[in-house]
């Protein structure tokens, strides 16, 4: 599998971009602690009243600082964590609970298969956005991993049916009925022979999901529907918007996190075409190999 | 309704219809250059059918797609010509001309039959439309002409008229092979390329197929090449056979020349290796070895390592395609062409006298 | 012979497949219909089941295989209903019945090396005791094919041709001693070359291993060339059976006449003389004479 990647690292300009946005913005969001201690020094630099408020970005403060004397660039860090941690646990939450109702559906069949489409297209159907939003409305004060489940009850359909249809198309390939005559039962041959050669399907399934996790999240919170006590990218928009910092001229608190979600959104989509790319020939404009 | 009378018709000109002059496609790839066609020299004269015979992998087709300027990148060609002298136009080097051009001849003088292609009609048109596609794309009639013209095509390949009437799910898989044959044939071409017109159809089918492109030589004059790994199907239709190995001609001459008396180790290999029902009961021998890798063909004769006969000599030296005046076809005395020392350099090889 | 000895017995074995699909020709096809013969292991035989694409031929080898339960009708081996069995009977008759499939590019998973397909069998059926021995039992399934082990081993399938695939497939079969193989259509896509070693194989199995091959084919050729017996079907029905020299050389029922001089002959001197009338709005025809 990592001479995949490696592959693909090699032949996909787009896959090289995509992850090397990514891989940056990851590490950016691990290493925010440490740039918090490096801008602020003693003091906490998200503490309100910190600093002057207002400051035009300098040479302390980089992006300057907001109404309440926060220092933007941790702000902005501190948001891009929190934005990627609540991507990751409902991205590998719907992804996780996806791919078990897609193996169990696809490869089974039958009843089981009916039911669980069924239920699948139930939550496919429901307008999830006006259902958040409902949400949201009694939440008012919720903790990360909230916001995550609440999340993930609404991508994992997704990520179920997409895998569903590979799961159908692999089922009747030649050597899962090699595994069957030899012997091998559904589990082994769920995990050994069909999940290794979907494991860039699931890629792109995670990828998805996490995206439309961050940017159902920024959604609410541009609105002023989400959670309050967590500071992330959503929430700064909402506030450049709601203290009118475009019109003082107090362009950061606006900027910082819609450029940050611009490249996050660009660096997923380049992985996702390179990946996709890859694996269907027919996308190639000339042939790797 | 249908004409069972095999009324042979008279060439349609004297001289070669197509000469191809050492034509090579090569591939780029990860792994380098892949020459699946390296320098292949070939022609097919006014009423005649080619088979062109070989293992998956060979090159043949990637000739075929050659003809018609249908190779893609990461493939390109990389040397000959083709040159082409169709009854009633110039003569024209296939690989030279421009696109404008090669799109009048595609399908008016040369029509293609690709491999699997009766799969590709369209699944949401009508016949009678695809055939009014096709003759409005590369003809000059109106769709109402090409409407009228639609039953006495289906006739051509004995289907009903009805038959334009139906969507391609309606048809049967010899029924579709045959309307694929009566569009490639829309526009009465001078030569017909079909590959692997046989592949994946029940038996019963594919003689009637074979019989229905037969035809196309017998009632109407054209030239046909049929590209094919079944020995079979080239030994019940065509006249003269090109054996490709390796990405190059190793043997061609006429058919009955090529069954009875083969002269390339390789060809012999496949003659023999083809089992007849009814025939005595003994063990067949197949080609030891492995295909050779395109991207890396062995030294000297690409064959040597899988020949019985070979020698240093083999391994050392490339063989010229060249004509052996000793094996010539009494029938319609076709000098046949083989690439192998044995022939041409018996003493270097340690051989005296006839093989 | 008692019904509890060593042999694969067909009863009225009858599949019939409903569903949307075939809504046009009436809601169900018959694709078995009551199909009833015998594969016997002592003495080891060849039987070739002979019909065209969509006869019912690889129906009845899914049926064998146990990977396809008939709508009615029995397979039973030593007796018993093989779909009833369990435990130690049901890994018997895995390991007594292997199969060779049809296409040497889907038979391998692809993200394994090929020599998962031997170290999976091993596993399964505790071939060996220790990795050595393992080893030692691939090499010589290898070898008895003609295949040199440093050659395929260590590879991914597509970095191997499909002979060799296929022949990979019958050393797995050599290391598993079956008493039957169910071959479906194994040389269908193999050159004319690599087709006749591969038969080859197979006849020195049954004489050097005592195994008892039905094969299933379209080709009459290979039919003839492999001897023992066949059988003829067609629309799910076995319409002759015999011994190859009498039922090929002689046939009695019309479908196996016409079957017959369908056949391309690789001679051209004896091309075929009469016109086939072929039917103009299927592909019925009829031969002459």
């Amino acid at each position: 599998m990592f001479k995949a990647i490696r592959r693909l690292w090699g032949s996909s300009g787009k896959f090289r971009t995509g992850i090397s946005i990514v891989g940056v913005l990851i590490v950016l969001a691990i290493l925010h602690p440490l740039f918090s201690w490096i801008i602020g020094g003693t003091q906490d630099p998200l503490a309100i009243g910190g600093y002057d408020p207002w400051e035009v970005p300098n040479v302390d403060h980089w992006l300057g600082t907001d109404r309440y004397g926060r220092d933007l660039m941790a702000m902005t860090l501190d948001g891009l964590a929190i934005s990627l941690e609540v991507a990751a646990i409902a991205g590998i939450l719907s992804t996780v609970i996806g791919v078990v109702v897609a193996f169990v559906a696809g490869y089974k069949g039958g009843k089981l298969d009916s039911v669980l489409n069924t239920t699948t297209d139930m939550f496919l159907v429901v307008p999830s956005f006006p259902l958040l939003l409902t949400l949201s409305a009694y939440l008012k004060h919720v903790s990360l991993l909230t916001v995550a489940l609440m999340l993930t009850i609404f991508s994992w359909p997704f990520a179920a049916r997409t895998i569903r249809s590979y799961v159908l198309s692999l089922r009747s390939r030649p050597y899962v009925e090699l595994a069957r005559v030899t012997n091998l039962n559904d589990f082994q041959i769920i995990f050994q022979e069909l999940v290794p050669n979907m494991l860039p399907y699931i890629g792109v399934g995670f990828a998805n999901a996490a995206l439309g996790a961050i940017f159902a999240l920024v959604g609410l919170e541009v609105i002023g529907l989400g959670p309050s006590n967590i500071i992330d990218l959503g929430l700064m928009i909402n506030w450049a918007i709601s203290w009118g910092a475009m019109s003082l001229g107090a362009w950061p608190i606006f900027v910082a996190p819609v450029v940050f979600l611009s490249l996050l959104f660009i660096g997923v989509n380049l992985v996702n075409v390179g990946l996709e790319e890859m694996y269907n020939p027919r996308l190639r404009g000339t042939a790797g190999a | 309704m249908i004409d069972h009378s095999r009324v042979a018709v008279a060439p349609r000109s004297t001289g070669d219809l197509v000469e191809i002059v050492d034509l090579g496609v090569y591939y780029n790839t990860v792994g380098g250059v892949s020459k699946a066609v390296d320098g292949i020299s070939l022609e097919i004269g006014h009423g005649e059918i080619l088979g062109i015979a070989g293992e998956s992998g060979s090159g043949k087709s990637t000739v075929a797609n050659a003809m018609l300027r249908l190779v893609r990148p990461p493939g390109f060609i990389a040397s000959g010509s083709i040159r082409f002298r169709p009854g009633n136009g110039k003569p024209v080097d296939l690989l030279q001309v421009d696109e404008a051009t090669l799109r009048d001849i595609r399908w008016r003088n040369l029509a293609y039959i690709p491999q699997g292609s009766m799969n590709s009609l369209n699944p949401v048109m009508r016949i009678v439309d695809q055939f009014v596609d096709v003759m409005q794309e590369h003809g000059t009639s109106s769709a109402h002409e090409a409407r009228q013209k639609v039953p006495d095509l289906l006739g051509q390949v004995s289907l009903a008229p009805h038959v334009a009437r139906m969507y391609p799910h309606e048809l049967s898989g010899g029924m579709k092979q045959r309307v694929i044959i009566a569009m490639a044939i829309a526009l009465q071409p001078d030569l017909v390329i079909a590959d692997e017109p046989t592949t994946a159809l029940d038996v019963n089918v594919q003689r009637m197929i074979i019989q229905t492109l037969g035809d196309l030589r017998d009632r109407f004059g054209m030239s046909l090449i049929i590209v094919s790994h079944d020995m079979a199907v080239h030994a019940e239709l065509v006249d003269r056979v090109a054996i490709i190995y390796a990405g190059e001609v190793v043997e061609v001459g006429d058919v009955h020349q090529i069954f009875k008396r083969p002269l390339h180790p390789y060809t012999q290999g496949l003659i023999q290796a083809i089992p007849h029902v009814g025939g005595a009961r003994r063990r067949l021998e197949g080609i030891s070895g492995n295909a050779p890798n395109p991207s890396d063909w062995p030294s000297g004769c690409r064959f040597h390592a899988r020949c019985p006969y070979a020698t240093e000599y083999c391994r050392a030296n490339h063989p010229e395609l060249l004509p052996f005046a000793e094996a010539k076809s009494g029938n319609t005395g076709t000098t046949p062409r083989v690439a192998c020392h044995l022939y041409h350099h018996p003493k270097e090889m340690g051989v005296r006298g006839d093989q | 012979m008692t019904s509890s000895s060593k042999q694969i017995e067909l009863n009225e074995v009858t599949q019939v497949f409903r569903g949307a699909a075939f809504r046009q020709i009436g809601g169900e096809l018959t694709a078995v219909d009551h199909a009833s013969f015998t594969l016997t292991a002592d003495p080891p035989q060849i039987v070739s089941l002979v019909g065209e694409s969509g006869s019912g031929k690889s129906t009845i080898a899914r049926i064998i295989l146990g990977l396809q339960r008939p709508s009615s009708g029995q397979v039973t081996y030593y007796g018993k209903d093989i779909y009833s069995l369990a435990g130690d009977e049901f890994n018997r008759y895995r390991k007594d019945v292997q199969a060779v499939f049809q296409d040497p590019y889907g038979i391998f998973n692809p993200f394994y090396r090929v020599d998962r397909v031997f170290w999976t069998a091993i596993k399964q059926f505790k071939l060996a005791k220790s990795r050595g021995q393992g080893q030692t039992l691939i090499d010589e399934s290898l070898l008895a094919v003609g295949l040199r082990p440093a050659d395929v081993l260590g590879r991914y399938p597509h970095q191997i041709s499909g002979g060799q695939r296929q022949r990979i497939m019958l050393a797995r079969v050599s290391m598993l001693r079956p008493a039957f193989i169910i071959a479906d259509e194994p040389v269908s896509m193999l050159d004319a070359a690599v087709r006749v070693l591969f038969l080859n194989i197979l006849l020195d199995f049954k004489q050097k291993y005592g195994m008892t091959t039905l094969f299933i084919t379209h080709d009459l050729s290979t039919a003839y060339y492999l001897g023992g017996d066949v059988m003829v079907i067609s629309k799910g029905k076995i319409l002759e059976r015999g011994a190859v020299d009498d039922v090929l050389v002689h046939p009695r029922h019309p479908y196996t006449q016409m079957l017959l001089s369908s056949l391309p002959t690789p001679d051209p001197d004896a091309r075929w003389q009469d016109r086939l009338q072929v039917s103009a709005v299927s592909d019925a025809t009829v031969v002459p004479g």
